[in-house]
């Protein structure tokens, strides 16, 4: 498997976090313009075009945004910082930062983990 | 077998790492687990089936303080233990170090077999203490455990960077201030020998306080200045207090404030999405100045200066005894602690090295000199014979899919671990038994790879030969392959005149899938002019064909009828294709400029065939026909000239029933043209097939010859690499016989050389004539008359750097017309 170093990309995932504060803002907002075509339009180009070397080569990165999905110890994608008294059925309550991750034709790899706070349901 | 350990530990209270001599070098092992990492927090969580090390048991620790431990080396050599209650068992700080060492185990992806280590402790441990960091080291597995104090280990790690200079006799100190922890040693010379002479420090000092200060003197008041709030800081801080999470997301963003910091002088924290007691959206940028948080530490640095004096006090030193203040510890990377302490001692702080690897590396040097002293005894070593039958779904659709096994064997005393090859799982050490069963999340839309590995109680791997898990997620059940490529024809820029296949989706990929893709418009397209055209034409069949040889499956035709502005030449078309489990098409075409959508969806049953684009492509097709006939004629390809005049005749009777169709016409004829059509181009294709082969292999290897000769002349070791990757994969897309594939590569020599052209004064010059002879069609006169006066000059005084500017200046200016002809018969091309 390829060994990966993201560290020279840190300034695009910086645009990525970026783009995803824009998505999650652009949520509240109604809007009849196409804003989220054009933020859609700059995700394609972060996961098809900004790294390809050929239009049927396809490389590059997309965020996930994990909230509201469950955390234990075993998700290396993020790191948590744990809210309230208990550590049982935790759930991503906060999303600091997406997790990043390098697409390249069908395989993925974590390029960034996602920074969240998550706290128990219970 | 190496003779030498070679091998360091810096079992840290906070942190550790691992590192190994290589050839004179030394390298620090990145965490498997925490790409980028080279560190892995000092931290055991114990969960009823399993241990986790490392950051997610960091993650856990004070929220679970009754099943995380950590700091556990502040108290090694006592006989205090730990009550971990998941397991009801009792664990010493000894049985704690030993698990951080097994897990460093696994950083090592060398080979080695891990016997013989060195570890290092601090200068302040007594023999008791250093004898349980041995039996630390014994328990993890390594028959010989040599320790190594950390700031001997710095010092070495600084004496071997600096390879020239041997370190003079004399004294310095070895300041080192962590993420939790803070050490001072003062470290002298003697005839070679380097040892501790003194030492001074503080357990709870480090780069994690001042987050903490971050938050609660500088973020908190501040929001409190300008919201409404009842005791913030209270319920943030408290497990039960309403903004707690929000704490935790404060306290992210203030570290990375403050590792900003050390590199510009103000940095900006956002806070957002909390309501103070009245209900008000709180939305404020924080911002922080360097000398704000030089402020908030500067008392915490002070007293690790008063310790300092304190140290030359005892040892009836001054600063000028000193030569130099060695910083470790990621802390020191603050410009404040440096100056700081500097300025105060007047000692020279020296930050040559990496303060977060330094102690490891210093300790791997210290490896490669001591020998190894174990007698190997092959009959030691366990035989396992233990075999794995797997089970799981190798597709699925939901998050998450259990994989069970049934272990045979001899399971006493193994563990297991699975994880995910992208990184994003890691089930952690668990006890290995007859039978298990784990959940393993998948991530969406991919192959999800798992590898399963069996390690025996101090972390040595048993090999058992099982097969990396492999589960397909999201498409996998119903999914079927595409039978073909598909294709969009689009202008091509490399033959004017001409059209070809750009491919979308590869033959084999799995249903449903999804693209798009954008293009600047070759032409402009009027507002109520019908003979202005885009074609968005999406083809199924080979790429390496004509397109007219292929299968038309989905058009969408744009007229300036249908626009609702002029779509000026250059903008934007940005076309999505979609195709679904059934084989529907979904074709759309968005016009950036008018904001404006134009979408159809193909069923493969129902065929659509335009009858404009039909008579464009068997006009095109008979010329194309008359072309290639006269070109092996005159190459005196008979057997070509033949099979192509055969396919003549069908073509002219094809072209005399395509003009006497009527564009309403509700008759079959459309289709049984299309038909006839493509079995034409198809013969065509198949007949030139090899001379568009050839004519591509040609090119490839003349531009190779080129190339090779260019970078032997002037080309940088990374053109050199990128020249050699393509070579290297010569034969492979040589033997995909596909003429598209072959000219890439040619083009990307072709890029490789621009590259170098563009830096050779003899090119530059070159172009700066041909510009010069082009200037009267500029379309800026005095701007072309000052840019060419200043090439001139740059000639002159040889600042190839000014002109190439000018160059690129002056290319600018030229009308787009005369760059190059293109071809716009689709609207948009390659």
């Amino acid at each position: 498997m390829l060994e990966p170093n993201f560290k020279q990309y840190k300034p695009y995932f910086q645009l990525l976090d970026q783009l995803f504060e824009i998505e999650r803002k652009l949520k509240n907002i109604e809007e009849s313009n196409s804003i989220s075509r054009n933020l859609n339009k700059m995700k394609v180009i972060f996961e098809t075009n900004l790294f390809s070397s050929s239009i049927s080569s396809e490389i590059g990165f997309t965020y996930h945004n994990p909230i509201g999905e469950s955390y234990n110890e075993t998700r290396l994608d993020l790191e948590a910082s744990i809210s309230g008294n208990s550590t049982e059925n935790l759930f991503i309550k906060e999303v600091i930062k997406p997790i990043i991750r390098y697409k390249s034709g069908g395989s993925t790899l974590i390029a960034r983990k996602g920074v969240v706070v998550v706290e128990s349901k219970n | 077998m190496e003779n030498t350990i070679n091998i360091g530990i810096d079992l840290g209270t906070t942190n550790s790492a691992i590192a190994k001599f290589v050839k004179g070098d030394v390298i620090v092992f990145n965490n498997p687990l925490d790409y980028g990492r080279s560190t892995l927090p000092s931290v055991v969580y114990y969960k009823k089936d399993r241990i986790v090390v490392g950051n997610k048991a960091k993650e856990y620790l004070e929220r679970d303080p009754n099943n995380v431990v950590g700091l556990f080396k502040r108290k090694m050599g006592t006989s205090e233990s730990f009550q971990i209650k998941s397991i009801n068992e009792s664990k010493t700080p000894v049985d704690l170090s030993a698990q951080v060492l097994k897990e460093l185990k696994t950083f090592v992806n060398t080979g080695d077999t891990l016997e013989s280590i060195v570890i290092t402790i601090p200068a302040s441990f007594d023999s008791i203490q250093s004898n349980a960091t041995k039996e630390a080291g014994k328990q993890a597995g390594f028959k010989q455990v040599v320790l190594l104090q950390e700031p001997i280990a710095a010092s070495l790690a600084y004496a071997n960077m600096k390879k020239s200079k041997e370190l003079t006799d004399g004294n310095w100190l070895v300041y080192d201030l962590g993420g939790g922890t803070f050490d001072v040693a003062l470290v002298r010379i003697k005839d070679g020998e380097m040892k501790v002479v003194d030492h001074e420090g503080d357990n709870f000092l480090g780069g994690s306080d001042f987050d903490r200060l971050i938050v609660e003197k500088l973020i908190i008041p501040k929001i409190c200045e300008q919201y409404t709030f009842e005791d913030l800081e209270n319920q943030m801080k408290s497990a039960t207090g309403k903004y707690n999470a929000k704490y935790y997301s404060l306290l992210n963003q203030a570290e990375e404030a403050k590792i900003r910091l050390s590199a510009v002088s103000s940095a900006e924290i956002i806070v957002e999405r909390m309501k103070d007691e009245e209900g008000n959206e709180v939305d404020m940028e924080i911002t922080i100045t360097k000398s704000e948080f030089n402020d908030l530490i500067k008392d915490s640095i002070d007293g690790t200066i008063d310790m300092i004096k304190t140290i030359l006090t005892r040892n009836s030193l001054t600063s000028n005894d000193v030569q130099f203040n060695l910083m470790v510890g990621g802390s020191t990377f603050i410009p404040f602690v440096r100056q700081r302490v500097e300025e105060v001692l007047q000692i020279p702080a020296n930050c040559e090295i990496d303060p977060t690897t330094a102690v490891a590396i210093g300790a791997a040097y210290y490896a490669a000199t001591k020998p190894k002293e174990i007698s190997k005894d092959k009959s030691d070593k366990k035989q396992y014979s233990i075999s794995i039958k797997a089970s799981y779904n190798k597709a699925s659709k939901e998050t998450d899919e259990l994989f069970a096994a049934r272990i045979k064997g001899n399971i006493e005393g193994l563990f297991y671990k699975i994880v995910r090859q992208d990184g994003g799982f890691d089930s952690a050490l668990k006890k290995l038994s007859e039978r298990i069963n784990e959940d393993l999340p998948l991530v969406e839309n991919t192959y999800n790879f798992f590898t399963l590995t069996v390690y025996d109680g101090q972390n040595n791997v048993i090999e058992t030969g099982i097969e990396p898990i492999g589960i397909n997620s999201g498409f996998g059940i119903s999914g079927q392959p595409l039978p073909e490529d598909i294709c969009l024809e689009v202008d091509d820029y490399d033959n004017p005149g001409q059209t070809r296949l750009a491919l979308i989706f590869e033959r084999n990929s799995v249903l449903p899938t999804k693209r798009t893709l954008t293009f600047p418009i070759n032409k402009p397209i009027l507002k109520g002019n019908e003979s202005d055209r885009l074609w968005i034409n999406v083809y199924e069949g080979p790429q390496t064909s004509l397109p007219e040889a292929n299968k038309l499956i989905g058009v969408i035709e744009i007229t300036g009828k249908q626009v609702s502005r002029d779509i000026a030449k250059g903008s934007d078309l940005e076309i999505a294709i979609m195709i679904s489990e059934s084989r529907d098409v979904t074709v759309s075409g968005y016009l950036n400029m008018s904001d404006q959508e134009f979408k159809n969806v193909f069923n493969p049953k129902v065929r659509d065939t335009n009858i404009t684009l039909l008579k464009g492509q068997v006009t095109d097709l008979s010329s194309k026909l008359d072309e290639e006939i006269e070109l092996a004629t005159e190459k005196e390809d008979y057997e070509t000239a033949g099979a192509l005049s055969k396919v003549k005749k069908e073509m002219e009777a094809v072209a005399d029933e395509a003009e006497s169709l009527t564009d309403d016409d509700v008759t079959d004829k459309r289709y049984q043209l299309e038909d006839k059509k493509r079995k034409i181009a198809q013969k065509i294709d198949s007949a030139t097939k090899n001379k568009r082969l050839q004519k591509a292999i040609d090119y490839y290897y003349e531009t190779k010859a080129e190339c090779e000769e260019l970078i032997e002349d002037s080309g940088n070791d990374h053109e050199r690499k990128t020249f050699n990757d393509i070579v290297s994969q010569e034969s492979a897309f040589m033997a995909t016989k596909n003429p598209l594939k072959i000219q890439e590569k040619s083009d990307e020599f072709h890029s490789i050389m621009g590259q170098i052209r563009w830096r050779t004064p003899d090119f530059l010059k070159g172009m700066f004539g041909r510009l010069l002879n082009d200037q009267s069609k500029m379309n800026d006169q005095s701007q072309a008359k000052s840019l060419t006066d200043a090439g001139n000059f740059a000639i002159e005084s040889q600042n190839w750097d000014r002109l190439r500017e000018i160059n690129f200046g002056l290319l600018d200016l030229l009308p787009r017309g005369s760059k190059e002809d293109i071809t716009t018969k689709i609207g948009f091309g390659l």
